[in-house]
């Protein structure tokens, strides 16, 4: 009895500690070891232009409809196009959840989805894996619709994988009553104002957001972290030492509050709207949300980002992209959905429910510039935007920027020790099998 | 009290007359066919076992040894120790040393409070059932929206918690989950407060089973409560506890949604299943994640071997001596 109790226990434990073994490593198995093609480029399919009269289902692949536009746009698209009949597949909210479920798909070859709408910086990444046909032809014949600035998003190895949906550019929000006189030219002005007032918070956390704020200034101030060819670190710099010193040194001054470390997008916005704050690097999105808090309501304003020193002002697009999956059955329907979603009528309908629009043209409209009254400044935001780094390797190299930058700004690790770590993890990265 | 035998050995031989080697050479035809009849039976479980926990394992490790590409389709190649190498100069020492204390801190704590808990809840007093209910309420609530809730609770500015311990002299302004030490704190004390009732609840099962007579003995020989409490809860609710002791610490060691929620394993707050989830999920190393899980794998295995080593023995005497 009491032999046969302790075999018991034993395979119970056992089994309870191989379910977490499996467990994490059960997510990734799917298919790693397909496809065997060996070190030669995938053949990667052709998108047509999608003129011809799109047929047969199409279905398409984004994250939640929360906004409520997907659907009944896809309903026209269906009704104008008899014998094609598109359908949402959506996805959860989260992008990182979004981009999980992609690649489970994508990896298992799965024909579930036409059209995938990608965030920005996974565009590359899709690509390099020959998950994306190549879009070329479609924005080839539109390229002077669109921002150029956001086709930068779409491009990788010099042809276009993705075509523009909706864009995304940080502003500055400041307190009306307690900055009069708006947002100085400057970072280090800003960051002098902020010293006196309730100071400056942003997505401070250790994610991609304090990647693409690192950015922002870094971008702003004339440095990279990539070079051209997109094949080496040019992280370990002066111009690095310097961005990220000024941020250290708001911190330690009480120019940007500490609590800012544990901020996101949500947490920082709440931050704003009890008043806490007096600026806040913040999306768009916010801005309608501050109009309905009644510590700031009516008391807050936008203004695109200052520059850094005598540079010119850069700001980090975010936004999505739609591309057609390299396993679609439906092309020729794919891309007539596409071009049906980035042209100008689907693209005012987003704006009018507070998405930023890809096209030059939108922001224009007098029904955009009413659902987005900072609409001209999102314009410049955008125009003056930048990708993040284009590389298949990406979330390294984006984590690589926000762990040591955190290490920089939670003391951890001196300004010099960060930099030389961000070059080294980067350089790592690049080196990635 | 016996050792513990390999797993193997200590697989029951119903046909065996005696325990030890004599009766082997005159193994009978009848003894043979026994063990044959015990094998077939007991196929069903093996084969299950191999199935939920051998295959992944085995498959675990060799994901391990191989490197996945991230820039090529399809393509992988053999790595040997590469990804394990990568795993001990990266995060890995960091994480287990993480783990290891949150484990130790908020399995102790846990112990202690538990039991007051289910002393608190087994003696008799009116509402009592009413209070092993309302007990049981952070236990049942999903561990990942009490996470969400504590990150609330100690968000600067807005959570009451931070001007609560302010004004008992705790903290200052400290940014709870933005620092070292303090990130951890609340760590363990978000898991404390949700799984000491869980604990209270196996306790109150083992307080259940002693029978009452031993006290009235024990009263009657005039002993003092501590004394009743030391020379008897303690003893005879010892095997409750110690299985108690050994879910919990399993549990704690595999800590994932907590730490993914409340900080994102930032400042100090990094463990062992978070940091493989992040490599494999965000970066796409199937390796470097793979070797990461097969060591933490190891890690839960040499635990749990420890337990039954020198604690597992113990239950069962225990439980003998009870009989």
């Amino acid at each position: 009895m009491r032999r046969s109790t302790t075999l018991l226990r034993a395979t119970a434990m056992v089994v309870a500690s191989a379910a977490i073994a499996a467990g994490c490593g059960g997510g990734s198995s799917g298919g790693s070891s397909s496809g065997g093609g060996g070190g030669s480029a995938p053949d990667t399919k052709r998108v047509p232009a999608g003129d011809t009269k799109p047929t047969g289902d199409i279905s398409v692949c984004m994250g939640k409809d929360t906004s409520g536009i997907h659907g009944p746009l896809l309903k026209k698209f269906n009704a104008a196009n008899p014998g094609a009949n598109a359908t949402l597949v959506e996805l959860p909210e989260s992008a990182d959840e979004q981009r999980t479920q992609l690649v489970q798909r994508l990896r298992a070859k799965s024909k579930e989805c036409d059209v995938l709408a990608l965030d920005v910086v996974w565009t590359a990444e899709f690509a390099a894996q020959g998950w994306l046909a190549d879009a070329s032809d479609i924005v080839d014949k539109r390229k002077d619709e669109f921002i150029p600035s956001t086709l930068d998003t779409a491009r990788y190895d010099d042809k276009y994988f993705a075509v523009p949906f909706n864009s995304n550019a940080g502003f500055i929000y400041y307190r009306t009553d307690q900055a009069p006189d708006g947002v100085p030219k400057t970072w280090q002005d800003l960051y002098a104002k902020a010293a006196t007032t309730k100071g400056l918070t942003y997505q401070g956390s250790r994610y991609e957001g304090l990647t693409v704020h690192f950015l922002e200034l870094l971008y702003s101030a004339g440095g990279d972290v990539l070079d051209k060819d997109g094949t080496k670190s040019t992280a370990d710099s002066d111009t690095t030492r310097k961005v990220l010193q000024f941020m250290v040194d708001g911190v330690k001054d009480g120019a940007v509050p500490k609590a800012t470390l544990t901020y996101k997008e949500e947490e920082a916005r709440r931050a704003f709207e009890s008043g806490a704050v007096t600026f806040m690097r913040n999306w768009p999105y916010a801005y309608s949300l501050g109009q309905s808090a009644p510590a700031i309501k009516g008391k807050f304003e936008v203004a695109p980002f200052p520059s850094f020193g005598d540079a010119e002002a850069a700001s980090v697009l975010g936004g999505y992209n739609l591309a057609v999956s390299q396993y679609s059955d439906n092309a020729a329907g794919a891309a007539a959905v596409i071009n049906y979603l980035t042209a100008m009528d689907a693209q005012v309908t987003y704006a009018e429910g507070a998405t930023p629009p890809v096209l030059e043209a939108a922001y224009d409209e007098a029904s955009v510039k009413k659902a987005l009254p900072f609409a001209s400044t999102l314009h410049d935001s955008i125009a003056q935007g930048r990708s993040r780094p284009v590389s298949p390797v990406y979330p390294q190299i984006s984590e690589a920027i926000s762990t040591n930058v955190y290490a920089a700004l939670a003391g951890e690790k001196s300004v010099d020790a960060a930099v030389k770590a961000m070059d080294g993890d980067i350089t790592k990265a690049l080196g990635t099998f | 009290m016996t050792s513990i035998a390999p797993i193997a050995a200590a697989t029951p031989e119903p046909g065996r007359p005696s325990p030890s080697g004599t009766g082997a050479r005159g193994r009978s035809k009848f003894g043979r066919s026994e063990r044959r009849l015990a094998a077939m039976m007991l196929s069903p479980a093996m084969l299950l076992i191999a199935l939920v926990a051998a295959y992944p394992i085995a498959y675990a490790v060799w994901l391990s040894l191989n490197e996945y590409s991230v820039r090529v389709p399809g393509l992988q190649r053999f790595a040997g120790a590469d990804n394990y190498q990568a795993a001990f100069s990266g995060g890995f020492w960091g994480a287990l040393g993480n783990t290891l204390l949150f484990t130790v801190v908020s399995v102790s704590l846990e112990v202690v409070i538990g039991l007051g808990m289910a002393l608190a809840m087994h003696s008799a007093f009116r509402g009592r059932g009413m209070l092993r209910a309302v007990v049981l309420v952070p236990w049942a609530t999903i561990t990942a929206v009490t996470a969400i809730t504590w990150r609330s609770i100690f968000e600067p500015g807005l959570g009451f918690a931070p001007q609560l311990l302010d004004k008992v002299g705790i903290g200052g302004d400290v940014v709870w989950l933005g620092e070292r030490g303090y990130a951890m704190s609340v760590l363990i004390l978000a898991d404390v407060w949700k799984t000491a009732p869980f604990m209270a609840l196996l306790l109150l099962a083992g307080l259940q089973v002693i029978p009452s007579d031993v006290y009235e003995a024990a009263k009657v020989d005039g002993a003092t409560p501590w004394q009743r409490f030391r020379r008897i809860t303690i003893p005879l609710l010892m095997p409750a506890l110690l299985v108690a002791l050994i879910f919990r610490t399993l549990d704690a060691l595999r800590i994932f949604d907590l730490p993914a929620v409340l900080t994102d394993g930032t400042n100090g707050t990094q463990v062992l299943s978070l940091l493989a989830y992040q490599e494999l999920t965000q970066n796409r190393l199937i390796g470097l994640g793979a070797a990461l899980s097969v060591l933490t794998f190891a890690v839960v295995m040499l635990v749990s071997f420890l337990y039954i080593r020198f604690v597992g023995g113990n239950i069962n005497t225990l439980t003998e001596e009870e009989r």
